[in-house]
């Protein structure tokens, strides 16, 4: 069983050549390789590292399209800017809550999609279809939905619940708002994610406890659960990093008022409304790098065999 | 103004390359009944083969017109020569030198027999940067059915809205209160309208008594009945909207509320009066709105382009975007013309408020300040009227450097 | 009510829930946009007066086809880019042996982390200078690069499944190269690439901060970017209903991509996520 998103190696179909004397073969066969994964490996490190690293030079200059003249090389200067700000640790934590909560209740409700589609209780196509509507439907619209939805002037929401006060003036109606929308969003691809490592789940094992007449509950625990827990954590880690990321339901919502800006929108305004591209490429590399302890958190830290590469068992 | 004149004259003697009429792309707002389109077609027609105006449409939000440019100007983009500023970004467009000064030649003509608000804000630092195109100013809506006495003062309105309210009437006052360049509008209407100011033209903060008066009276409204329970997230069409749904008796909003009104079938119970104003017995200052067209520093026929606005700012034009598009005119003397007079039974209060005008913070880092004001005061129903303005004195100050987080 | 009964009639009563869930804010959109411009704010699900006039006014206005054919060419072309180079990769990491497999797979899965918002200062600095601001290769080059990692895993994964052996077979049995590769493994591996294609074409589709953040008119802008853009009666109006019509068209494809390609896309996500 493998458990990574990576793809596992598998024997590849011609054996191996190992060693340091390359048969003809071998040696054709690299070049081949290299020769058809060069371009796909070029791009995706063009384009991501490139801008990186010209992040990481912006983020040690004053750099203001606004003020073009005042261009110089200030150090850390930005970091500093940003992290004595209280706006930014406000921002990790409204990040944080948004990320925390919203993925803890996808994969909740994700597992139970998961289990549904998995034992095709969900007659096979259209019910099955329907349930991965919002995966499919295009982010801004899921946004643009549930805010006027919400919206005491046009939604039917506070009017179903009776409501006088606006949701979307408070902060925690809001929060709850943005988690509904993500929730919804995102749900399906969780359960999607799950329902490959349910895949993985021996029915005998299932039939074999159930003949020793363990519970429904506790198959679940003892058997599914622990089967499952790369898959889980795989899942748990594609959907937090995602959400930790979380813009666009924002931007629609509110463009970040009523306490909800969330760190990519600090960083979009500071670059692109404010122009101070070195104060928001030192955001960017901020970002950047709290992503990658997510990621290395996640990877290390649970021993989640969601290593890239990890090998086949 | 006699634009076309001039525009040929000046033309003739610069003479033309000679491969037919020079394309000027004119970023601007979409002006849905294609007043500006008339006025496009005809200024090209007049300008006797010397250049084609091309409209280029930006985004509705005044807030995503300016990203839209400035990431365009900042790419140093040749694509536009014409643009419709926003009357707050003349400081940060002109520091940035994305848009070229008027010629003196040419100045004094642009602006002749133009509202004294609308120069202010194309000028900066002594110098007109843009042709004022279409000037906007806020005006107090009230419901004539409700309230016999329009209120002169803030706080009388808000004591009437109370009233109203503990006769189970509409009582909301509606403003807007979402966290965007509105609340900065409305900020700073009160601040002027109590005498104060927040930055000086050599970009110091001198927020002081006013700023804590505006911000008390902005706390006070939001915690009150007389507030829309939508007053944190309302826009101006939101406070449109729930005028028309018969919830409120004030409303502080543009003129494109009149037209509307008729359109909803409420404009025979709806009022108009002055701005409230903060100290009785002065008048408002209200920030005004509206657009100038500035000729950008990229744009490779400047001279067309001045030409073209020269054209396209003339009376003329102003009135047909005032009758058609509901745009107010910059031009002093056409609030007289019977035409606007009937459009706008209104058109006088407009004229005054233009006349004895306020603006907001002129700096080139307007859009940072502007950014710290409504973080300082969003939501105002949490506003702290006792550290507010300690709290906008250093954010602003922060803004202004434009260096730091906000 | 049996055990059985019983977990029958609760996953039944999932399952209306579920298809409530998913189809409420769907249907809510379509209703907006189907509402007159005086009851769009009235609050009622249902609309009381019914129009298409919000439909005709965004075909009609300029804006919204324009970023139609930009939203249409620009996830058309970095779809198929990326599934190009993709099919390639797959193709080696499935098939070959060589010292960089890791490599490539560790890089796919670093860049599909990769927070994109940290792109757009760096990438909006650089299209500046090279002229790519607000144009097509402009999105498409982001757009593919951030499509390859998926398409990478879930071709790598379709391209295992097939029997290659058949090609060799062929061979033997007289075929050249050329009409083994076209009668034998194309045919095998056309549902792989299709599924592949379908899954990258959402995301490039669905697209919102690069759109908003590397284009400004219509040129390049793409529709969930232009939406924002969409005139009201006045300066200050809100088009609602232009906005739910314009989200409502831009849905319907995606909608029926799903609808209609359910299985494969449940198999293609599946198997590029976890795969043993």
């Amino acid at each position: 069983m493998s458990t990574g998103v990576a793809t596992a190696e598998q024997p590849a179909a011609v054996p191996p050549a190992r060693g340091q004397h390359l048969t003809e073969r071998a040696k054709s066969e690299r070049r081949l390789a290299a020769m058809l994964v060069g371009p796909a490996a070029i791009v995706m490190v063009l384009v991501t590292a490139y801008p990186i690293l010209d992040a990481v030079i912006l983020s040690l200059q004053r750099s203001d399209l606004r003020f073009p003249n005042a261009t110089k090389f200030i150090g850390l200067s930005n970091y500093g800017h940003v992290l004595s700000a209280p706006v930014w640790w406000q921002d990790v934590l409204h990040t944080a809550i948004i990320t925390v909560i919203s993925v803890g209740i996808q994969l909740v409700l994700g597992m139970l999609l998961a289990l549904a589609m998995h034992r095709a209780i969900f007659g096979r196509g259209a019910v099955r279809a329907i349930a991965l509507v919002p995966y499919g439907i295009v982010a801004v619209v899921a946004a643009y939905s549930w805010q006027y939805a919400w919206s005491l002037n046009s939604g039917w929401i506070p009017k179903l619940l009776g409501l006088t006060s606006d949701p979307l003036s408070h902060q925690f109606t809001t929060y709850v708002a943005i988690i509904i929308t993500e929730i919804w969003k995102n749900t399906p691809f969780m359960a999607l994610l799950l329902l490959a490592g349910l895949a993985l789940v021996p029915d005998e094992l299932h039939e074999a406890a159930r003949v020793d007449g363990a519970t429904t509950w506790q198959r679940f625990w003892r058997i599914t659960v622990p089967l499952m827990k790369p898959a889980i954590l795989v899942a748990l880690l594609f959907r937090t990093l995602d959400a930790f990321r979380i813009f666009d339901t924002i931007y629609i919502f509110n463009q970040g008022a009523q306490g909800t800006e969330s760190i990519s929108m600090l960083n979009y305004s500071t670059l692109l409304n404010r122009l101070n591209l070195g104060l928001g490429s030192a955001v960017s590399v901020l970002l950047f790098l709290l992503v990658a302890l997510i990621a290395f958190v996640f990877i290390k830290g649970f021993g989640a065999g969601a290593a890239p590469g990890a090998e086949a068992r | 103004m006699f634009g076309v004149a001039l525009a040929a004259l000046i033309l003739a003697s610069c003479g033309s390359s000679g491969k037919g009429p020079a394309t000027l792309n004119w970023y601007v707002f979409p002006e849905p009944s294609g007043s500006f389109a008339t006025a496009a077609a005809n200024c090209s027609k007049a300008s006797g083969g010397k250049y084609q105006i091309k409209i280029n449409l930006l985004s509705t939000a005044s807030d995503q017109q300016r990203v839209s440019l400035v990431r365009r100007l900042a790419a140093g983009d040749s694509s536009i020569d014409i643009l419709a500023m926003d009357v707050d970004w003349t400081a940060e467009f002109a520091t940035a030198k994305w848009i070229r000064p008027w010629p003196a030649a040419m100045a004094a003509q642009e602006t002749n027999g133009d509202l004294a608000g609308p120069i202010a804000t194309a000028t900066w630092r002594g110098q007109l940067y843009a042709g004022p195109i279409n000037s906007n100013t806020e005006l107090l809506w009230y419901r004539k059915d409700l309230v016999p006495n329009p209120p002169k003062t803030w706080d009388e309105m808000i004591t009437d809205a109370i009233a109203l309210a503990k006769q189970g009437k509409p009582h909301y006052i509606e403003e807007q209160g979402a966290q965007y360049e509105g609340l900065v509008v409305w900020f700073n209407s009160l601040v002027d309208s109590a005498g104060g100011q927040i930055v000086t033209s050599d970009n110091k903060v001198v927020v002081g008594p006013s700023t804590k008066l505006a911000a008390s009276l902005m706390h006070r409204l939001a915690t009150s009945p007389a507030a829309d329970p939508s007053l944190n997230t309302d826009k101006e069409d939101d406070a449109r909207v729930s005028f028309e749904k018969g919830t409120a008796a004030f409303e502080i909003n543009y003129p494109f509320v009149w037209p509307a009104a008729a359109k909803a079938g409420i404009q025979s119970k709806m009022g108009y009066a002055l701005f409230p104003t903060v100290t009785p017995g002065t008048d408002p200052k209200v920030s005004i709105g509206g657009y100038n067209l500035a000729v950008s520093a990229y744009s490779k026929h400047p001279q067309e382009a001045f030409d073209a606005i020269t054209c396209l700012t003339q009376p003329a034009n102003q009135v047909r975007d005032a009758i058609k598009g509901g745009l107010a005119p910059v031009s002093a003397s056409i609030y007289d013309e019977p035409s606007i007079a009937q459009q706008y039974p209104f058109h006088a209060l407009l004229k005054a408020q233009i006349q004895h005008y306020g603006i907001r913070p002129t700096t080139p880092a307007y859009a940072d300040v502007s950014l710290a004001i409504q973080k300082a005061l969003s939501p105002t129903s949490s506003i702290q009227p006792n550290t507010v303005v300690t709290t906008l004195r250093d954010e602003i100050k922060k803004a202004l450097s434009s260096g730091a987080l906000l | 009510m049996s055990q059985r009964a019983k977990q029958r009639s609760g996953w039944s009563a999932a399952l209306v829930v579920v298809v409530i869930a998913s189809l409420v804010p769907v249907v809510w959109i379509v209703m907006l946009s189907l509402k007159t411009p005086t009851t769009v704010t009235d609050g009622s699900f249902i609309p009381h007066q019914w129009t298409l006039s919000n439909y005709k006014d965004i075909f009609n206005a300029g804006v919204f086809t324009s970023a139609l054919r930009n939203s249409i060419g620009i996830a058309l072309i970095s779809t198929a880019l990326a599934v190009l180079l993709a099919s390639a990769a797959a193709y080696a990491i499935a098939r070959l042996d060589f010292p960089g497999k890791r490599i490539i797979l560790a890089v796919s899965l670093a860049v599909a982390m990769f927070p994109q918002v940290s792109l757009v200062g760096p990438l909006y600095n650089l299209w500046r200078q090279i002229g790519l601001y607000d144009t097509w290769p402009g999105l498409i080059i982001p757009y593919m690069t951030f499509a390859l990692p998926l398409s990478i895993y879930t071709l790598s994964a379709f391209f295992r499944e097939i029997p290659w052996e058949l090609e060799q077979a062929a061979q033997v049995d007289g075929a050249t190269p050329a009409q083994a590769f076209r009668k034998v493994i194309a045919p095998l591996a056309t549902p792989g690439i299709a599924t592949t294609f379908i899954i990258v074409f959402i995301i490039c589709w669905n697209d919102f901060i690069f759109a908003i953040s590397l284009t400004s008119t219509t040129k390049a802008e793409t529709v969930p970017a232009a939406i924002a853009l969409f005139p009201g009666v006045s300066q200050f109006t809100q088009p609602i209903g232009d906005i739910a019509a314009a989200a409502v068209v831009v849905t319907v494809p995606v909608m029926l991509l799903v609808i209609l390609f359910q299985r494969r896309i449940v198999a293609g996500l599946t198997a590029g996520a976890v795969k043993g």
